[in-house]
């Protein structure tokens, strides 16, 4: 469109970005440094002693709830992918004409609020739950038996993940497997790949922009929340946004540090989201 | 004499430091169809814009009724167009599309349903009115295009490469139809192409383009026989170049053979360059001949078939209505008032 | 016809007979659609247990069922709630629409002046649009927090509603940005200068022709807005200052029981979302269909 004048009305939201995402950044990282008191700079100094809270073999606790985090993301990405990429390519080359309500099926759980859906999950999964109660009334009965406790806590946490953000990896890739071009199925079993090697030569690595953006979204929030953790563990579990949390009013320089270590994978997500997707366009 | 309508003075654009349109000088006459014809990315699409005053020149004026236009936007100049490529608005159907500028111009509604009616019907789309565009055939968008533009009875049209996108047989049909509308309506039309034998058809006067820089302004029968240099002898039409030197008034020499000829504005012993049109050299025994060659490849076009002929190691295309063998010797013939000599350029690259 | 490969084994040709492969496609369809099938109900299960407990007419056990009730549907309607929760269900409506309304007519400007913009310009831009979305939530909540702490030494009062605004705001443009980008790309070049030139004003070329042309990527990015503000919990939480929003309360109500209501709530907005899009859909189509009818007429 030749409205170059109009690039202008970009302007203000690059200073709205860097007055909201730059400057903060920055604070960030210079607290993680610092002692201060809250975002008051008077009297404080440099210090790295945000950063031996966690990287220090005197007491290992952070370091394991480090762990125990990236260890129910881990898991909770990789259930997502295996069970996310099928159902977005069920319905990508599903031959309903009217792909838009199986689309929508798959969004409507986000709009009930996603925390009041795992107090619903924790329901379900507690030995003595609603469904168990309703089925009773016929004489049926509904219970999950966990081997101990922490084994409890470990699974309930990561179907929660799953549960919540599933859509987020299932959208991503239907998109892209939807925008592949029939032809080039046919053009791969012309040169005689059967379907299985079409999938694997052809599908796959096409579908590979929706699958980055999918793991990402999924891995994120799994990795950076407490919420979920906390509500299914009924607060017994501690996760690093877990720390974030407790300490965001009081030791923001812990709290700094703690985004740096988020930060440091965010910023090689978006390195590798910008170069597979350029434009976004598996974003949204 | 006819009436200047609009004037481009000394007119560039600059687009990151190069010049895509670069000093040119142009006048448009009333009622006149004038076509600008280029290789594609010469600045054609450019000085369009400038006219139409989506794009300020950056140096030069536009001048229109003898008032420089440069500073006044394009929804205040008498000047409608259709774009490359069409630009209908997609959420709005065939009329609306059309009544569009009607519309902003506060023309009563009743004069709109008759106006676009009559837009419709000169396009031939009666009872198109109420059809999305998205669901027309390329051929009917631009004919949507044409009526969305000359509804609002502007002065001056352009029109950029409106017929592009068409089939040859749909293109030759509104090749013919737009010709037609312009004598009708008594609107100027400014026309781009890149398609030479469109703007030979079409065109008052052509306007050759290279580079961003205007290399001859003319009429088609004027710019096919007298190209003014190479690129204008290649870009219209197949030509055969030939390095030569004006020996003397009415005598030219090329190929080591001296030729009659009628052009007089050169000096003796300069170099030229000479054209001749395959339809101009005719084939005869090679006996005798001032020029003899070997008969390289034949290849029937239809009406005619294409000989080429290698002479002295020198490749002469000819256009002919008998078939020779391939490999036979052939002398060829042409008559003076068929050798075009043109300046030789300086070499500039 | 593909590359010859050497002659296929008994079995292989077994399978490859038509009847036999028939039969292999159809169960494996239902094998796709079963699987298709469970993972979503999985996904539903927790939503079909939110509607069970908006009728559940328990007042002290949580897990039990003890009889139907209309009562917690009835109070959400009357307005009828205790008031932290009145006050949590306000608050998140009051910013999700405040927030959609203003990110969308933010966002549709500044997607144009993003596509405007030669394209390394752009690129840069689209990145930039990017970071609020493939940043962690929890990041952009104490970014933001970092910001209003600072803004709240010269003005007091920001935290609250108009930190939890301009926070909700500031994530929920990313998004309608994204949505009209790719319907700008698909626009005409000249579309806006054919506005210009059929006597459109610059101002007037844009709400006549762009915005009308853009008008379902802008939609689509209001629905994303208002899907993300509804159900934020993350950079709320971190900017709310005194005030809860609706998932600040459920997460508050971790240990104890929540209020019924709040059940009664979530399946009452999400049955009107539904209710409306579906709806919208219908009649959308139902146009399409009476268009498609009308045209034979006129061609
Ligand atoms: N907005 C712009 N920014 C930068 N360069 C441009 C712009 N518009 C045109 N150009 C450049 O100017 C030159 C001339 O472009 P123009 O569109 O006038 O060519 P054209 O003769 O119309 O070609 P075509 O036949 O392909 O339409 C091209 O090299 C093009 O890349
Ligand atoms: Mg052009």
């Amino acid at each position: 469109m030749n409205i170059k004048k109009l690039g202008k009305l970009a302007l203000p939201y690059l200073v709205w970005m860097l007055v909201l995402v730059g400057i903060p950044l920055l604070m960030i990282f210079i607290l993680s440094f610092m002692n201060t008191d809250g975002v008051s700079f008077a009297g404080a100094t440099w210090t790295t002693a945000a950063w031996e809270k966690m990287f220090t073999l005197a007491d290992t606790t952070n370091l394991q709830i480090l762990g125990y985090t990236f260890l129910t993301a881990f898991v909770a990405t990789v259930i997502c992918f295996l069970i996310g990429y099928p159902m977005a390519y069920i319905v990508a080359r599903s031959p309903f004409s009217n792909k838009f309500v199986i689309l929508i099926l798959t969004i409507i759980p986000m709009w009930s609020n996603s925390l009041l859906r795992n107090v619903a999950l924790k329901n379900i999964l507690s030995e003595s739950n609603i469904l168990d109660s309703l089925l009773s009334r016929i004489g049926l009965s509904f219970s999950i038996v966990f081997a101990n406790q922490d084994q409890a806590t470990f699974i309930s946490i990561v179907i929660g993940l799953v549960l919540t953000f599933l859509p987020f990896m299932i959208l991503p890739i239907y998109t892209v497997i939807e925008k592949i071009d029939e032809s080039l199925l046919e053009a791969s079993m012309d040169l005689g790949a059967n379907r299985v090697r079409t999938f694997a030569k052809v599908t796959f690595p096409l579908s590979m922009k929706g699958v980055t953006t999918g793991i990402i979204m999924v891995f994120l929030p799994c990795f950076s929340g407490f919420a979920i953790q906390k509500l299914l563990s009924s607060g017994t579990v501690y996760v690093l946004g877990s720390l974030i949390e407790v300490n965001y009013i009081h030791d923001i320089n812990f709290v700094s540090m703690l985004s740096i270590v988020i930060l440091v994978l965010i910023f090689g997500s978006m390195m590798i989201v910008n170069k597979v997707d350029k434009e976004g366009a598996t974003l949204v | 004499m006819a009436k200047k309508l609009i004037e481009l003075k000394d007119i560039t654009k600059m687009y990151d430091g190069t010049a895509v349109v670069d000093h040119i000088n142009l006048y448009i006459n009333e009622n006149e169809f004038i076509t600008l014809l280029g290789p594609s990315g010469c600045g054609k699409t450019t000085t369009l814009r400038m006219i139409g005053g989506f794009e300020k020149p950056d140096s030069g004026e536009v001048v229109m009724n003898g008032a420089v236009v440069n500073d006044i936007p394009p929804y205040e100049r008498p000047i409608n167009t259709v774009f490359q490529r069409y630009a209908l608005f997609p959420h709005l159907n065939v009329y609306d599309n059309i009544a569009f500028g009607l519309r902003n111009q506060k023309v009563p509604k009743a004069e709109i349903a008759e106006r676009v009616e009559n837009a419709l019907k000169m396009v031939s789309l009666p009872n198109f009115a109420l059809r999305k565009v998205a669901n027309l055939s390329g051929g009917q968008m631009q004919r949507v295009a044409i009526a969305r533009a000359i509804v609002n009875k502007p002065k001056i049209l352009l029109l950029d490469e409106p017929l592009a996108a068409l089939d040859l047989k749909l293109r030759q049909n509104m090749q013919y139809e737009l010709k037609e509308m312009q004598r009708k309506l008594g609107i100027t039309f400014v026309y781009v192409t890149h398609d030479q034998e469109e703007a030979l058809t079409m065109s008052d006067t052509i306007v050759v383009m290279k580079d961003g820089v205007i290399q001859q302004i003319g009429t088609p029968t004027g710019i096919y026989n007298e190209p003014k240099n190479r690129f204008v002898a290649r870009f219209i039409g197949e030509s055969n170049i030939l390095d030569g030197v004006y020996v003397r008034q009415n005598l030219v020499s090329f190929m080591g053979a001296e030729f009659d000829c009628v052009d007089t504005q050169f000096a003796d012993g300069e170099p030229v360059d000479v054209v001749i049109r395959p339809e101009d050299l005719d084939i005869i025994d090679a006996v005798g001949a001032k020029l003899i060659g070997e008969v390289s490849s034949s290849i029937f076009r239809g009406v005619h078939f294409e000989l080429c002929v290698m002479v002295q190691g020198k490749e002469f295309v000819i256009h002919t209505y008998e078939n020779r063998k391939v490999g036979e010797h052939v002398g060829l013939r042409v008559d003076s008032y068929e050798i075009h000599l043109m300046k030789v350029e300086h070499v500039e690259h | 016809m593909g590359v010859r490969k050497k002659e296929p084994g008994r079995i292989t040709r077994y399978l490859r007979r038509p009847e036999v492969e028939k039969v292999l496609q159809s169960i494996a369809n239902v094998l796709k659609y079963a699987f298709f099938a469970f993972f979503m109900f999985l996904m539903y299960l927790p939503i079909i247990v939110i509607a069970i407990q908006s009728f559940n007419e328990s007042t002290g056990l949580i897990y039990q069922f003890t009889g139907f009730t209309f009562d917690h549907w009835k109070n959400v309607l009357t307005f009828n709630l205790d008031s932290s929760l009145m006050k949590a269900i306000s608050t998140t409506l009051l910013v999700a629409l405040l927030a959609t309304g203003i990110s969308t007519v933010l966002g549709t400007i500044i997607a144009i002046g993003i596509h405007s913009l030669p394209q390394k310009k752009r690129q840069g831009m689209v990145f930039l649009n990017q970071v609020p979305i493939l940043n962690a939530d929890i990041i952009t909540g104490i970014s933001l927090m970092f910001v209003f702490k600072i803004v709240a030494e010269v003005i007091p009062g920001v935290f609250g509603i108009p930190s939890l605004l301009i926070a909700h705001v500031f994530f929920c443009i990313p998004y309608v940005v994204l949505s009209v980008l790719p319907k700008l790309a698909e626009l005409d070049d000249n579309l806006y200068d054919a506005a210009l030139d059929l006597y459109c004003k610059p101002a007037v070329g844009i709400t006549k022709v762009i915005i009308p042309a853009i008008m379902p990527g802008i939609l689509t990015g209001m629905l994303i807005a208002f899907t993300m503000s509804i159900d934020d919990f993350l950079i709320s939480f971190f900017n709310a200052g005194q005030v809860n929003n609706l998932s600040i309360y459920i997460y508050g109500g971790y240990n104890r029981r929540l209020a019924p209501e709040v059940y009664a709530y979530n399946t009452i907005l999400s049955t009107v979302i539904i209710v409306a899009l579906i709806a919208m859909y219908v009649s959308s189509s139902l146009k399409k269909r009476k268009n498609l009818k009308r045209e034979p007429r006129h061609a």
